[in-house]
């Protein structure tokens, strides 16, 4: 289980179509850097009231921002820490100045990027991985008129998350190898963990590209060829989406008008 | 039909020859055995049959198309699928359903016509079941399957299984056997290459390759007769007919070109019940 992996779900959420659910992630974020503190109140309000709509509870959103919580902290306390302006009193034993301006700033950033963090975690837990790829090749598929080759881009980057599971059990695998020849690892100083870690990964180069070469093969064999091909599931746009979409364009309106 | 005309093949100019000329004809329907020791050349060969390697020298032609036509080699790949030896790099697909859709895909057949083969293909392996799932977590024997409908999704004519046993436990290999057999009851020809001899002890004919050549051709009966031969070979023969070899060489007047189960029972209760009787 890693963060923002998809949830098995029939929330209206999930039945939308990829296109409209990855299009309005990108727009929603778009708002969420350029906007003021009522943009960032209003899209706060509508992703809380997204989160049961998708059929997600609160602590599996909670679970979202575990990994990134070092991030935030750093994020807060040096927008507190450099921003110039009026001081705050200082407490008797510190002896850093820390301004107004500095408190606001590092909170509206952090609370900006708690947004964002949200906003992508609702659209990876209410799609399947291969859902987004096929969105994502979908809304690609007009720039290969300008040379950009949607199709390749998809088969890469589905290919990559199929090998995600096969490479752990990889590191897994090679890891016992070198522990049954007496290597020890998450131990010891850091200088020796960073250099058994490195014994890892020579291994699983080797064996990825010796992979990289037998999938080459096996896909040519199936009369893979750069190019046109088709999905087993098309996508379709339905009511749902319409909607959805009318939502979207009702924020953007909004934010027009009071940014 | 796969007819193989003087194929030699050579990866580099002026290296060595892995092919050194191989001349066969494979009928539609045939069961064919390909048996020889490691780096005989087997895999090099069997990948010349749908146009993966083309000949240095010599030709291939699948159903009258020639393997060295650029044109030709994205219709043969279709006709002529192909399994191989391990089942985690031969799936692409990020759900079972998804992967057996990669070849229909890749033809460009309309959705409905793709999704009718997959549910078609993933049946005849008995892996319908799994068809949402992930593939990493089903195990080798059940990839394999998953493999083979991949390949049958394409409405193959022919089939070349490049040691597809290799990593399976004994009770997958029956499931993928069976499965094997099932296809070339239904009339696809079969070519498998392995090194277990029981598995093609049935087979309508066999291949042995040695240093880049035929070095037997010949019913099972015929090839594993020869059993000095084979072992100069370097290869084996299948363990009911070695049984009936043992025997035969402590003096017992038993048949050897039996491999079947079912058959070396009855031959060895004949010979009991005859020993009986002349006593």
């Amino acid at each position: 289980m890693y963060t923002g992996q998809y949830i098995p779900g029939n929330s209206l959420i999930h039945r939308l179509d990829p296109r409209v659910k990855i299009g309005a992630a990108i727009a929603l974020s778009i708002l969420t850097l350029r906007g003021g503190a009522f943009t960032e109140s209003f899209l706060s309000a509508f992703l809380i009231a997204l989160i049961p709509c998708s059929g997600l509870s609160a602590y599996q959103m909670g679970r979202a921002f575990k990994p990134v919580l070092v991030f935030f902290a750093l994020l807060f306390f040096v927008h507190l820490l450099f921003t110039q302006g009026k001081p705050i009193p200082p407490f008797p034993p510190w002896r850093v100045t820390v301004t107004y301006e500095g408190l606001y700033r590092g909170a509206f950033t952090t609370w900006q990027f708690a947004l964002l963090i949200c906003n992508a975690s609702i659209l990876t837990m209410t799609t399947l991985s291969t859902d987004l790829v096929n969105g994502i090749e979908r809304l690609l598929r007009p720039l290969r008129r300008i040379g950009v080759p949607s199709y390749d881009i998809a088969m890469m980057v589905s290919i990559a998350l199929r090998f995600v599971p096969t490479f752990l059990e990889e590191i897994d695998r090679i890891k016992t190898a070198h522990i049954a020849r007496g290597t020890t690892f998450g131990s010891g100083p850091l200088l020796r963990r960073i250099l058994a870690a490195k014994s890892l990964l020579l291994p699983l180069v080797l064996r990825t590209m010796h992979r990289a070469d037998d999938l080459v093969v096996a896909m040519e064999a199936r009369a893979y060829q750069r190019g046109p091909r088709t999905y087993l599931k098309e996508l379709s746009i339905t009511w749902p989406d319409y909607a959805a979409m009318t939502v979207i364009a009702g924020i953007i309106c909004l934010h027009m008008l009071w940014p | 039909m796969i007819k193989v005309k003087d194929l030699i093949f050579q990866y580099d100019k002026g290296g060595e020859q892995i092919v050194k000329g191989i001349s066969t004809e494979i009928r539609d329907g045939m069961h064919v055995g390909i048996i020889g020791p490691t780096g005989c050349g087997k895999t090099t060969f069997v990948r010349h049959l749908n146009g993966l390697l083309t000949p240095t020298a010599g030709e291939v032609w699948v159903d009258g198309m020639h393997t060295a036509d650029p044109v030709a080699v994205l219709k043969i790949r279709p006709r002529v699928g192909m399994v191989f030896q391990n089942p985690d790099n031969q799936i692409v697909g990020m759900t079972v359903e998804e992967d057996v859709a990669f070849g229909p895909g890749n033809l460009a057949l309309p959705p409905i016509e793709i999704a009718r083969r997959v549910q078609e293909s993933l049946a005849m392996v008995g892996m319908e079941k799994q068809s949402k799932r992930s593939p990493h977590i089903l195990s080798n024997g059940e990839k394999q399957l998953v493999a083979i409908a991949g390949v049958l999704a394409m409405k193959p004519r022919h089939i070349i299984l490049d040691e597809p046993t290799t990593y399976l436990d004994p009770s997958a290999r029956e499931r993928v056997l069976h499965v094997v057999n099932r296809l070339h009851k239904e009339g696809i020809t079969i070519v498998h290459v392995t090194h277990d001899m029981n598995e093609i002890a049935r087979a309508d004919r066999i291949i042995v390759l040695y240093e880049g050549r035929i070095a037997m051709e010949g019913t099972p009966s015929q090839v594993f007769g020869h059993v000095e031969r084979l072992q100069d070979l370097g290869v084996g023969i299948p363990k009911i007919a070695e049984i009936l070899w043992s025997l035969r060489e402590t003096g017992l007047d038993v048949r050897t070109d039996i491999f079947s189960v079912e058959e070396a029972c009855k031959e060895i209760s004949s010979l009991i019940t005859s020993q009986q009787k002349f006593h």
